[in-house]
């Protein structure tokens, strides 16, 4: 297994959760989105450690805080989408445009 | 009292009723008017003082002083300022006198009487001037106040757009005057008016020839303005619209009184500069005999007067410049008596039948205001120069003066001028008090006393002040030239025929009632026309004036404004237009986060 390879696989899954999150109209499938993107980034980051920098700590330390992170993060969304449910009875994202200009 | 307290009262008194009266009295006309009265008493009698004390030094007090330009304020104590203070006071004393009875239900009458104390403040200041800079001051001043008074129903269109005329002309001479003291100071750093006119150090001793003739013609274009000789004269014949006193107090003492009393001021300079004269003369013998022109086919008696205004001020700018200081001092002041006498006189006529024409005031009666008709006929004859009354004295002196120092064209002028003044004011004289029919209606009221007293006042005065002309030229320094009888039989038969001719054409019983100058088509329209000055203004400076602004308006609101405009709305539209990308659709955003971090890194990489 080379660097390439995990950075290909890291790429695509950024791209999934890309689309993910730019084609669903679902609050949560959009939340399911970013947390693949975080992922590629995660992965990225400890391929990065495995293959480049010597020292292993660096990159576990990183991406233990990106996931203690989006554990904190969905939190703070689910809580979130649940009053947008609340307040509108929807949690479709394109009717959510009462902050236009 | 010491001279410094007498001159100190003569001016500063209208001063202090102005501004106790505008400022405190607005609600009490009556005591305002009283106020007023009084210090014009006041100023009346200690410019008397002054006279009676005779001429003395002048007094000067510095004002400031930077580098080598000195600016004094003082007071110039000499016959003509002495003779002419008393002769300011007096007058507007007499006019204030009379407007107690003809603004007595006017509704602004504090205002009218503080500005006619504001008027007198500015005009005594103006005659005792001892510096050219101060004398410039109250000059403005004088204009200033004229056009307040001028304006003083300025809720009558015609009343503001003469104001603002009279101002406008009158400050195109005051330009030329400005350039002139400019120069003066340019060249000798000095304003002081005796030791400019100094005649071993003063300014002809110092300046080319060719220098002091631009000064002259400088100072004497704002002579032209103020005393309204042509081409500036038309605003004089529209300040009539002011109230009656006005005319009389701007037509005599103040205001037109002013641009000739500069030019006696300053008399020295204007006779060094020889070349010159002969152009002020020509400019005063044209205007006289212009003036003179419209007064003989104008109907409205207040309109003849301004003319005729205009034409004896012409008078006296000749005799000035034809080198004589007591000939335009000697018709300067009984002129300003006979003047104030006419205009008080039509004053009444338009209280009592509030008509302007002559022939109106006829038909309604104009003769049986006794005390008033009167005043008219002593009056006329006085303008005409009909011996032994005031302005046949002076006038006789002036074509005497022009005679002696060989200004023979200009000297037929004078005549010509003469037997049209006679004419004109015979034909007025005969249009009020022999009616063509008299009036089914028969009201009249008659003339209050506080109107009558200053009227007989000033009939007495035009009777009288020609047998002064000696003391008036012992005030001035000069010897009076003996009358020759033979000047006097030109003189008297031109005012002779003048009279006759006037009889003739509106005098005699079934007159016709039209001038002889009817009978030639041309002529008379030109006269009725005013000689078409006003339309030769209207389509000329007027009509280019007006170009030039509609061109500069255009280049404000298109190019200067418009770019700014131009400026401000591209960004309000700029602003419209990026507000459709805040859609409020997050995934857009995102979106758009997602490319400009995609270009960022791809330029990174990139570079």
């Amino acid at each position: 297994m080379t660097l390439e390879s995990y950075l290909l696989v890291g790429a695509a899954l950024f791209s999934l959760g890309l689309i993910g999150a730019l084609s669903h109209r679902n609050l949560i499938a959009l939340l399911i989105g970013i947390e693949l993107m975080m992922n590629a980034a995660s992965l990225n980051l400890m391929a990065f450690n495995r293959f480049v920098v010597t020292d292993p700590t660096t990159g576990q330390i990183f991406v233990l805080i990106i996931i203690g992170l989006a554990a904190a993060e969905v939190a703070i969304f689910l809580s979130i989408i649940l009053r947008i449910y609340r307040a509108y009875h929807d949690i479709d994202a394109e009717k959510l445009t009462k902050l236009s200009g | 009292m010491d001279t410094l307290s007498l001159i100190l009262l003569t001016t500063i008194s209208p001063l202090a009723c102005f501004v106790i009266a505008i400022i405190f009295l607005i609600q009490q006309p009556r005591i305002a008017q009283g106020l007023v009265l009084f210090g014009s008493a006041v100023s009346l009698l200690s410019a008397i003082g002054l006279l009676v004390q005779g001429p003395v030094e002048p007094l000067r007090f510095l004002w400031f002083q930077s580098g080598a330009i000195q600016l004094q304020f003082g007071f110039i104590l000499d016959g003509a300022s002495l003779m002419f203070g008393v002769v300011v006071a007096f007058i507007t004393a007499c006019i204030m006198l009379y407007s107690v009875g003809y603004m007595a239900h006017d509704p602004g009458k504090t205002r009218y009487f503080a500005l006619l104390s504001f008027f007198a403040w500015s005009m005594l200041s103006f005659v005792y001037a001892v510096d050219l800079l101060q004398s410039f001051i109250f000059w403005e001043l004088v204009g200033l106040s004229s056009f307040f008074l001028i304006g003083f129903w300025f809720e009558k269109p015609e009343a503001a757009g003469a104001a603002r005329k009279a101002f406008l002309m009158t400050r195109v001479g005051d330009v030329g005057l400005f350039i002139g003291i400019l120069i003066i100071l340019q060249l000798v750093s000095n304003f002081d008016i005796p030791a400019l006119l100094d005649p071993q150090t003063g300014l002809s001793t110092q300046v080319s020839p060719g220098i002091l003739n631009a000064i002259t013609l400088l100072i004497f274009i704002g002579i032209m303005g103020k005393s309204a000789q042509f081409p500036l004269h038309t605003w004089l014949p529209d300040a009539m619209e002011g109230p009656t006193p006005v005319s009389a107090l701007l037509h005599s003492a103040t205001m037109v009184a002013a641009g000739v009393f500069l030019m006696i001021r300053l008399h020295p300079l204007f006779m060094a500069a020889q070349d010159t004269a002969l152009i002020f003369l020509s400019i005063a013998t044209f205007t006289a005999i212009l003036a003179s022109t419209i007064a003989m086919v104008d109907t409205d008696i207040k309109k003849v007067l301004a003319y005729s205004s205009i034409s004896q001020l012409g008078f006296m700018l000749m005799a000035l410049a034809a080198g004589s200081l007591f000939a335009g001092v000697f018709h300067l002041i009984t002129h300003a008596f006979f003047k104030a006498l006419l205009f008080l006189c039509s004053g009444i006529y338009i209280h009592a039948y509030h008509t302007n024409s002559m022939a109106e005031i006829g038909r309604n009666g104009g003769r049986r205001l006794k005390a008033t008709t009167l005043g008219l006929l002593i009056g006329g004859a006085a303008l005409s120069g009909v011996p032994p009354l005031a302005g046949f004295w002076s006038k006789e002196e002036i074509f005497a003066q022009l005679g002696h120092n060989g200004f023979n064209i200009y000297m037929a002028g004078a005549f010509l001028a003469a037997f049209l003044t006679a004419y004109y004011t015979f034909r007025m004289i005969f249009l009020i008090t022999k009616p063509d029919q008299a009036s089914a209606s028969n009201h009249s009221h008659p003339e209050p006393l506080n109107m009558k007293a200053p009227v007989l006042i000033l009939t007495l005065g035009a009777i009288v002040l020609g047998f002064f002309g000696s003391s008036i030229a012992q005030g001035l320094g000069l010897t009076a030239q003996h009358h020759s009888v033979l000047l006097m039989i030109p003189t008297v038969g031109v005012v002779i025929l003048g009279i006759l001719i006037a009889y003739f054409d509106y005098g005699r019983d079934n007159a016709p009632r039209t001038g002889f100058i009817s009978k030639i088509a041309p002529l008379n329209t030109l006269f009725t026309n005013k000689w078409y000055i006003d339309e030769v203004y209207r389509v000329t400076i007027v009509a280019i004036t007006h170009a030039l602004s509609g061109i500069l308006h255009w280049i404000e609101n298109h190019v200067l404004d418009g770019n700014y405009d131009r400026f401000g709305l591209g960004i309000l539209r700029t602003g419209a237009k990026s507000t459709r990308v805040q859609s409020g659709w997050m995934q857009l955003y995102l979106g758009w986060a997602i490319i400009l971090l995609a270009v960022v890194v791809l330029y990174l990489g990139l570079r």
